[in-house]
């Protein structure tokens, strides 16, 4: 059956695409996942002249209310900088502001098409044997990010820039908010947890850094072989702490149970992996705060969530998985980072 | 949990009869229902023990913080504006132990917020 978005998006395309007649998009279905964007997945075809071409390509569509409100141009620059780099992502195609020709901004990018993303089918057992190869890919990579010239990249322009000793104190303010606007009910380990981060700022980050926001397993696509085709969900992308990025991913949430760094490796490994990558150093009591910090963070996005739920912006059950699976365990991962469980 | 079990049991059975129409794309029907079916899950987990681990955690509060627990309506809605409030007043009552290096009443808040965390903890959780 045809998927009611597929006529109107061939007619967007059919005005990105002068030089195309039949212009046609078919079996368009909906990605799962992606509560902060729509995702959808679709073929375009086209004719020019006489030659018939087709392409795999996706579309990421805001949704009514999201999990993380960002800026889609934000995350469209993020990728189309680091496109073609070290850092392999899809490439951007078309990025749409404006509502009228799908009610909400979206953008198209290419899709990568066979790869996985799922963690719990990086860690079904088959993958066993390549997770070595993939924590050094997946690491190296962020190393890469991390490595990165904002400004040589042009993302100075899109991603407000901030002082080396202020990187912490603006990412505390910003997601200490998202706590003040969204919860639903107090939440006294973040609160204390945030009261800890304020009496003991870290310091000064080495670099100003492109930060991805939400590097983590799960948000890259792997093959059997243990590589890396593309990292994904860059909604969250600013400039930053680069140890910010590492930290992410230290969240004890992102163990999956495993009691590794990621899934995937011993926590001292990642950060050696990283730290020949990036040229940088990761002093333990900065990643300590960073870390701690993060666990906030994903409570603020799990807050977030529910409230997106609760104030009837997004009624989806995307929206109340991750309040009802993760608010618990965030608390648990905050309180094993402070050395309390 | 939150959002509360009745709004989300409540916007499932809408999502379930939207599903249960003709029309639906097949990916986005088995995507629907698959997460229906891990907060249906979720929900049967909880059941049984909510109203008693709310009741428990009231009373541990209210030893804490010297308060006295409001136990005259033993709905969950009733059980959990309780339990916000008393955490709200738990919240001022740690800002005030760390301001005064109060040691063991800071340590006593932290046994708390610990316990309740082994409380609220699923079967599946990641920590």
């Amino acid at each position: 059956m045809t998927h009611p978005l597929e006529p109107r998006l061939a007619a967007y395309l059919s005005g990105r695409l002068p030089q195309a007649s039949d212009v046609e998009v078919s079996a368009l279905e909906r990605i799962s996942g992606g509560a902060s964007r729509e995702t959808y997945r679709f073929r375009l075809a086209w004719r020019e002249g006489q030659a018939a071409h087709a392409r795999q390509l996706i579309l990421r569509r805001d949704p009514p209310a999201s999990l993380i409100d960002t800026e889609r141009r934000v995350e469209f620059e993020a990728y189309r900088a680091f496109h073609g780099s070290a850092v392999p992502v899809p490439r951007m195609l078309w990025l749409e502001e404006a509502d009228d020709a799908l009610d909400h901004p979206f953008f198209i990018a290419e899709e990568l098409v066979g790869f996985q993303a799922s963690p719990q089918v990086l860690f079904a057992g088959p993958y066993d044997a390549v997770l070595p190869r993939l924590a050094e890919r997946k690491w190296t990579i962020l190393g890469e990010i991390a490595r990165a010239d904002p400004a040589a990249l042009g993302l100075d322009k899109v991603m407000p820039p901030v002082a080396l000793d202020a990187c912490w104190i603006r990412e505390l303010d910003h997601w200490e908010a998202i706590f003040d606007s969204d919860e639903a009910e107090p939440q006294p380990i973040a609160r204390a947890a945030i009261r800890w981060l304020r009496a003991h700022p870290p310091p000064p980050a080495q670099k100003l850094s492109v930060v991805h926001g939400d590097y983590r397993t799960g948000n890259f696509l792997y093959d059997e072989s243990g590589e890396i085709h593309g990292v994904l969900d860059w909604e969250m992308a600013h400039l930053g702490d680069p140890l910010e990025d590492l930290a992410w991913g230290f969240n004890p949430i992102w163990r999956f149970g495993r009691g590794l760094a990621g899934g995937l490796i011993a926590h001292d490994e990642a950060v050696a992996i990283w730290e020949r990558a990036s040229g940088l150093t990761a002093d333990p009591a900065a990643l300590h705060w960073w870390t701690l910090f993060n666990c906030v963070k994903g409570q603020g996005i799990w807050v977030g969530s529910a409230r997106a739920f609760i104030d009837g912006g997004n009624k989806e059950p995307i929206m109340v998985y991750p309040a009802w699976w993760l608010l618990n365990a965030q608390d648990r991962a905050i309180l094993q980072v402070m050395g309390r469980l | 949990m939150t959002p509360d079990v009745p709004s989300v049991l409540y916007e499932l059975a809408q999502l379930l009869l939207r599903n249960a129409q003709p029309g639906v794309p097949d990916a986005e029907r088995a995507n629907a229902l698959t997460l229906s079916a891990m907060l249906l899950s979720l929900a049967a987990e909880v059941w049984d023990g909510a109203a008693e681990n709310l009741v428990q955690e009231n009373r541990a509060l209210a030893v804490l913080l010297d308060d006295a627990a409001a136990e005259g309506d033993l709905r969950l809605t009733a059980l959990r504006a309780e339990n916000a409030r008393l955490r709200g007043r738990l919240i001022e009552a740690h800002v005030a132990a760390e301001a005064a290096g109060d040691a063991a009443r800071d340590a006593a808040i932290w046994a708390e917020l610990v316990a309740s965390t082994e409380r609220r903890k699923l079967s599946i959780s990641l920590v």
